[in-house]
């Protein structure tokens, strides 16, 4: 499956400051958590055994898909710092 | 133009550009050639390295002002000579190619370039004609006076505030800076798409040989029908030894549908199309973006005192489904802020009415009138039936034509009857229709 090898072919430098919060109240009453499906990265993963939004700010492509899609306002989301965060080196 | 005095000044710099992308770069190289002091901030660790689109630079005049011998100079892939755009149905697949002889020589009508090669290379061209260069550095902030006149900007680090004149914010289609100063409107998903790319090394002989292309000729390839419910299309891009595949979704359809982008991509890929193409392809690279699709509507107002706003941060980009530019609009959209900076510095006046000539500017220009005369086409693909139901109807058609059974055949105008019946209605048809000759 080309999805599995996908996100290991991006280069990042990984900000340890997440650039990403979410409200997990708010998230946990949402009823599409349309982040979980859209962002095109998978960085967003509902947690049924633990009831909260499980995501890794690592693996963003900076896109800013789930900032538009969250229906809940429940995302916080600015660029990371100078020189850290996704690095294309052809596309 | 004059160039701008020397001035005795508070500000380090005339300019502050925000972004060296193709807006910022060309903003900057335009001012620097002219004397000005230009800083170019770049939040990436290179001019590039955050850029992403679908693969074709149009013709635009800007490129050759901005850089004598662009077309020589620039590293670009392939000059486009066939664009293609094929229907898919269910179980069909009608494709329409356009070539013509003209766009086998120079002035191309079209180069495929990737972006961390070209936006660094036009960064450079900035550099070399002056402008400094800051990457690694995030402008978070306009920096405002006592009279909300943009005198700046904030960046992370030891710089802090950077003070200058004019501020250009060239931040791309997410643009904070442009929704701080109250120009870009609040984010509305049925205005933008989602654009992910999948980038696979098949080599130069090969792509010549499955495209049946020579020398370094290219081909864009649209498809309509892949995206599975979603608005939107699938795209295959040449570049010399890579093939660029992938998929522009509306946002909104995509949020309603509940499907992962990856997903649909995936099987796009899989198409039995698609696949040939792209057999024993070494996948090397995968990227994702926002693109503003709300065409002239979604265009804010481009200045205020202090401050204009390029390229995607002012949402100049469109598509009429069957071609898509921005690119072109960021880099004339860069130079003609560039030039007004200009004057405003050389008339020491970089006022709001002083920089509101900008968007006259860009009024005037092929970007803003081209986004005007289609600036019905957002609406005409809001139009769900294009991505499914109408594929689907074109190849029941022709699949009708074409086959023999041994019975005796309806005319080619009754087979398109029956099937527009099965369709639904023909007035519905006949509107689509109408809506979309009136788009483009």
């Amino acid at each position: 499956m080309i999805t599995d090898i996908l996100f290991n072919l991006v280069s990042y430098r990984i900000d340890e400051e997440p650039h990403i919060r979410v409200d997990q109240a708010k998230c946990a009453s949402c009823a599409n958590r349309a982040c979980t499906f859209a962002c095109p990265a998978r960085c967003y993963e509902w947690n049924q055994g633990r009831g909260q939004l499980d995501f890794a700010h690592e693996a963003c492509l900076e896109c800013g898909t789930c900032l538009l899609v969250c229906e809940a306002g429940a995302v916080t989301w600015h660029y990371p710092r100078g020189g850290c965060g996704v690095r294309y080196r052809l596309t | 133009m004059k160039a701008p005095e020397p001035r005795a000044r508070s500000a380090p710099f005339d300019a502050v550009v925000v972004g060296a992308g193709p807006a910022g770069a060309s903003a900057a190289l335009c001012m620097a050639q002219r004397g000005a002091s230009v800083l170019l901030l770049e939040r990436g660790a290179t001019a590039g390295s955050k850029s992403m689109f679908g693969g074709m630079l149009p013709y635009c005049p800007a490129a050759e002002r901005l850089v004598p011998g662009f077309w020589d100079e620039a590293p670009w892939e392939r000059h486009v000579v066939r664009r293609s755009l094929s229907l898919i149905g269910e179980g069909t697949s009608t494709t329409m190619s356009f070539e013509a002889d003209s766009f086998d020589s120079p002035p191309y009508a079209g180069v495929t370039v990737f972006r961390p090669l070209f936006d660094r290379w036009l960064a450079e061209q900035a550099c070399k004609a002056g402008a400094t260069l800051l990457t690694g550095v995030v402008a978070r902030e306009l920096l405002k006076d006592q009279a909300d006149r943009v005198v700046g900007v904030v960046v992370d680090g030891p710089q802090g505030q950077i003070r200058a004149p004019v501020v250009i914010a060239c931040d791309g289609v997410l643009s904070f800076l442009a929704e701080q100063a109250g120009l870009r409107r609040a984010f509305n998903t049925s205005q933008m798409a989602l654009g992910v790319k999948a980038l696979f090394h098949v080599g130069e002989r090969e792509i010549n040989r499955r495209f049946d292309l020579v020398r370094r000729q290219g081909t864009t390839w649209e498809f309509l029908g892949v995206t599975e419910g979603v608005r939107g299309g699938g795209f295959l891009y040449t570049q010399l030894e890579t093939v660029s595949a992938g998929l522009v979704l509306h946002l909104d359809s995509l949020q309603s549908r509940g499907l992962a982008p990856y997903e649909i991509l995936e099987r796009f890929l899989a198409r039995p199309l698609v696949a040939g193409l792209l057999r024993g392809a070494r996948l090397v690279e995968y990227s994702a973006h926002l693109l503003p699709e709300g065409g002239v509507q979604m265009v804010p107002r481009l200045s205020r005192a202090g401050l204009m706003i390029a390229g995607d941060a002012a949402a100049l980009c469109y598509t009429n489904g069957l071609i898509q530019e921005g690119m072109n609009l960021a880099m004339t959209s860069g130079l003609l802020a560039g030039e007004t900076a200009l004057e405003a510095l050389g008339t020491n006046d970089t006022g709001g009415d002083s920089l509101a000539s900008y968007d006259d500017r860009l009024k005037e220009s092929f970007v803003l009138r081209d986004m005007a005369t289609y600036g019905r086409a957002p609406e005409m693909m809001r139009n769900e039936r294009l991505y499914s139901v109408y594929p689907t109807l074109v190849g029941q058609i022709l699949q009708r034509m074409y086959a023999s059974d041994g019975n005796p055949r309806p005319s080619v105008r009754a087979i398109a009857r029956q099937e527009l019946k099965g369709q639904g209605s023909l007035p519905r048809l006949a509107r689509d229709l109408w809506e979309g000759v009136r788009a483009i």
